[in-house]
């Protein structure tokens, strides 16, 4: 339901601003409007606010964040944190930054070197294990390589797919050490391979030159390997990793007993002081005279005295709430607040998909909830494909529960899988004809008629053209009230006309097609009759153009019945496939393959046109979108 | 005899229809494509304006079941 909106006026002596910024953005209710760009440059009286002092609690806080990374993640302890906030949030801004700046002191310098003695172990370590991997592995050939004196070792890796590399390296190495050389090859892993190269030193730098140039990845061992087999070189670096495994170890100690002391208060500080940086954000929207501050902003009108009685509460007399009466024109300006229960609530995340509604606007999301799932249902009509997808969505829903915009879409397909297995009940589809030809469930007999999606294709579709024609009628009857909203009479008039000529052609189609009496004929010629004038007088000459648009659009539902003619043809197909193949399980394999692939087909087409049936044929009868959706000061949820 | 009319109508009737629409999505969709990437917020608009053609191809299902079921 659309919220009743109240335009409001907060204002009170300066030296109060802050808390009651801070208590505005932890009531959540006001949507905050830029007062600054209506004030006049020369105004003496009011003026704009300076901006908060953002800019100096971001540095603080990149600093915060910075030590709060680094130290290990302790077990939250509520009631510490919960003690420590409520000190926090009494502080001012300069007593807060303060306590801030005498923590990062506390601690920075401190653990930054940690941190960064950590990292420099932890990549000597990942170094050390890279030698003993390479060294393993050129092992073997130790024998292979000449024992002289004044020869040097390097060893280059280089990606299997660029092994024509190396003759190039072999060429290149003739060239500069006059022959003087010897290259060894063995594989480290599937996509690299070593080389060992013994050249003589009095070459070394022309050599690691050209290796640079070549952009090849040698590996440089560290000075006191050099010369030493590989089998010292390899307890050396065991060694070596010993050592900085339990320098890493005493490091995390130290940083855990850091942790033990400041983790429940750096918790708390990031917390209150990205709140405050929040706040700072918002104060160039104010305004401000010599002694007084003034805020204005929208509040739907249910929350507007609890607002009032947590101003009063705190701040007494000293800080008012004054509400604006505002003109019909001015309260075009209001931000649009749909509050809708929980299950109405995804659908509304369908209406902003085409930019948010006007304020008087009539909320169509609680007929969205209604229709969009009965669409889907009607074009999915499976049980099984309708209980997959429950539980497709329930999953995704779990697994990515960070995702807000796939909470909502899953909350779709939750909602509209229901009226799938229950068409799916209709129909008598499971898996198709699946279900049928076991003989576990069959169509159901309604009106004379065996809901059988195949046989039945001629009522299903006046099926669908009746939920056109009902659809769009409604969506004609909202574009009435909403023109009644705005006082556009004439748009008012040109939609009535359009249901007047709706029913009218109606009328003489069935009478025409003998599908109504006969009799019904006079009346409906007369209905379009009288509906012509006021189509012309409200929407001009072209507006009667407008009928063809709207009998296309009633005639677009067709896809109800053919979207989901689709879908149970495939299952048929499916099924038909699957049943023909002598080997059961091939059989079994590929009639499930096409199922899936029909599942997933049925998880978007459905959706997609049922989404545009309401888009497209429902929304373009009343919607004029252009407003903005409230958004009230408070801090972002996330997950 | 074989009556292929029938089929061959119906098939023309869904055939030309999923053309149209094809050649109609092409283009929105190429210049949408574009739009979106600029100004994100119109993705909106622009799946309306992609979806609008899509109504010739149900038109000539319809049209083609029609054929099929009517005139066998």
């Amino acid at each position: 339901m659309l919220q009743k909106m109240k335009k409001v006026q907060v204002i009170g002596p300066k030296k109060d601003l802050q808390n009651v910024v801070d208590v505005l953005y932890h009531t959540g209710t006001v949507h905050l409007e830029d007062l600054s760009k209506t004030i006049l440059p020369g105004d003496t009286i009011l003026r704009k606010m300076d901006p908060g002092k953002s800019g100096d609690i971001s540095n603080i806080l990149v600093k915060i964040g910075g030590i709060f990374l680094s130290l290990p993640k302790i077990q939250d302890d509520l009631q510490k944190q919960d003690q420590i906030y409520k000190d926090l949030q009494k502080k001012s801004h300069d007593d807060l930054t303060a306590r801030a700046r005498y923590v990062i002191e506390e601690l920075e310098s401190t653990t930054k070197d940690l941190a960064s003695n950590k990292s420099d172990l932890e990549f000597s370590v990942n170094a050390l294990d890279r030698y003993e991997k390479i060294i393993k592995k050129i092992q073997p050939l130790e024998s292979q390589l000449p024992i002289l004196e004044g020869f040097e070792v390097t060893v280059i890796l280089i990606q299997r797919e660029f092994r024509d590399v190396l003759e190039l390296v072999r060429n290149a190495l003739v060239e500069i050490t006059k022959n003087q050389f010897e290259l060894i090859s063995a594989d480290v892993d599937e996509a690299t391979i070593a080389t060992v190269i013994i050249f003589n030193k009095k070459y070394s730098e022309r050599v690691h030159s050209f290796i640079f140039s070549q952009n090849v990845n040698e590996v440089r061992m560290p000075q006191e390997y050099l010369g030493k087999p590989f089998n010292e070189i390899l307890l050396l670096i065991a060694e070596k990793r010993k050592k900085s495994l339990d320098e890493m170890a005493v490091i995390d100690k130290k940083l855990e007993a850091l942790a033990a002391v400041w983790y429940q208060e750096l918790s708390v500080l990031k917390k209150v002081l990205e709140d405050r940086n929040e706040e700072a954000s918002v104060y160039g929207k104010f305004g401000q005279t010599e002694y007084t501050f003034l805020i204005e902003g929208w509040i739907p009108k249910k929350y507007l005295n609890r607002t009032k009685e947590t101003i009063k509460n705190i701040f007494g007399s000293r800080v008012i709430v004054i509400e604006l009466e505002l003109s019909p024109e001015k309260m075009n300006d209001a931000p649009t607040f749909y509050d809708n229960p929980a299950i109405v609530k995804p659908f509304e995340f369908l209406i902003q998909i085409i930019g948010a509604p006007k304020y008087k606007e009539v909320d169509p999301s609680p007929l969205i909830a209604i229709f969009f799932p009965i669409f889907f249902g009607l074009m999915v009509g499976d049980i099984a494909y309708g209980a997959i997808i429950l539980v497709f969505a329930f999953i995704m829903k779990k697994k990515y529960k960070a995702e807000i915009w796939l909470q909502h879409l899953m909350n779709i397909l939750i909602i509209s899988s229901i009226p799938a297995i229950f068409f799916g009940f209709l129909f008598g589809e499971f898996f198709g004809n699946l279900g049928e030809e076991m003989g576990w469930i069959h169509p159901i007999h309604f009106l004379g008629i065996t809901w059988n999606r195949i046989e039945a294709m001629v009522p299903l579709l006046i099926l669908a053209i009746a939920i056109g024609v009902f659809h769009v009628i409604l969506g004609l009857s909202i574009g009435i009230i909403n023109s009644l909203a705005k006082k556009s009479r004439k748009h008012a008039i040109e939609k009535a006309g359009m249901i007047t000529v709706i029913i009218g052609i109606l009328l003489v189609m069935g009478a025409t097609v003998e599908m109504l009496p006969s009799i019904l004929l006079p009346p409906g010629i007369v209905l379009i009759v009288i509906a012509l004038p006021l189509i012309i007088y409200g929407g001009g000459f072209f507006g009667a153009f407008e009928i063809m648009s709207t009998a296309v659009n009633i005639l677009s539902y067709a896809r109800i019945m053919a979207i989901g003619m689709a879908s149970v043809i495939l299952a048929l197909v499916a099924n038909k496939l699957g049943g023909t193949i002598e080997v059961a399980y091939v059989g079994f394999l590929i009639a499930a393959l096409l199922h899936i692939l029909n599942i997933g087909l049925a998880m978007f087409s459905p959706f997609l046109h049922s989404l545009r049936l309401h888009l497209v044929e429902f929304h373009s009868k009343f919607y004029e979108g252009g407003g903005k959706m409230y958004k009230p000061f408070m801090k972002e949820k996330t997950g | 005899m074989v009556d292929f009319g029938i089929p061959i109508g119906a098939g023309i009737a869904f055939g030309l229809g999923a053309l149209g629409t094809g050649i109609a999505q092409s283009r929105i969709g190429a210049a949408g494509a574009g739009a979106v990437a600029e100004r994100p917020e119109s993705f909106g608009l622009m799946m309306i304006l992609v979806a609008i053609p899509e109504t010739l191809v149900i038109l000539g299902f319809v049209v083609s079941a029609m054929i099929m079921l009517m005139l066998k």
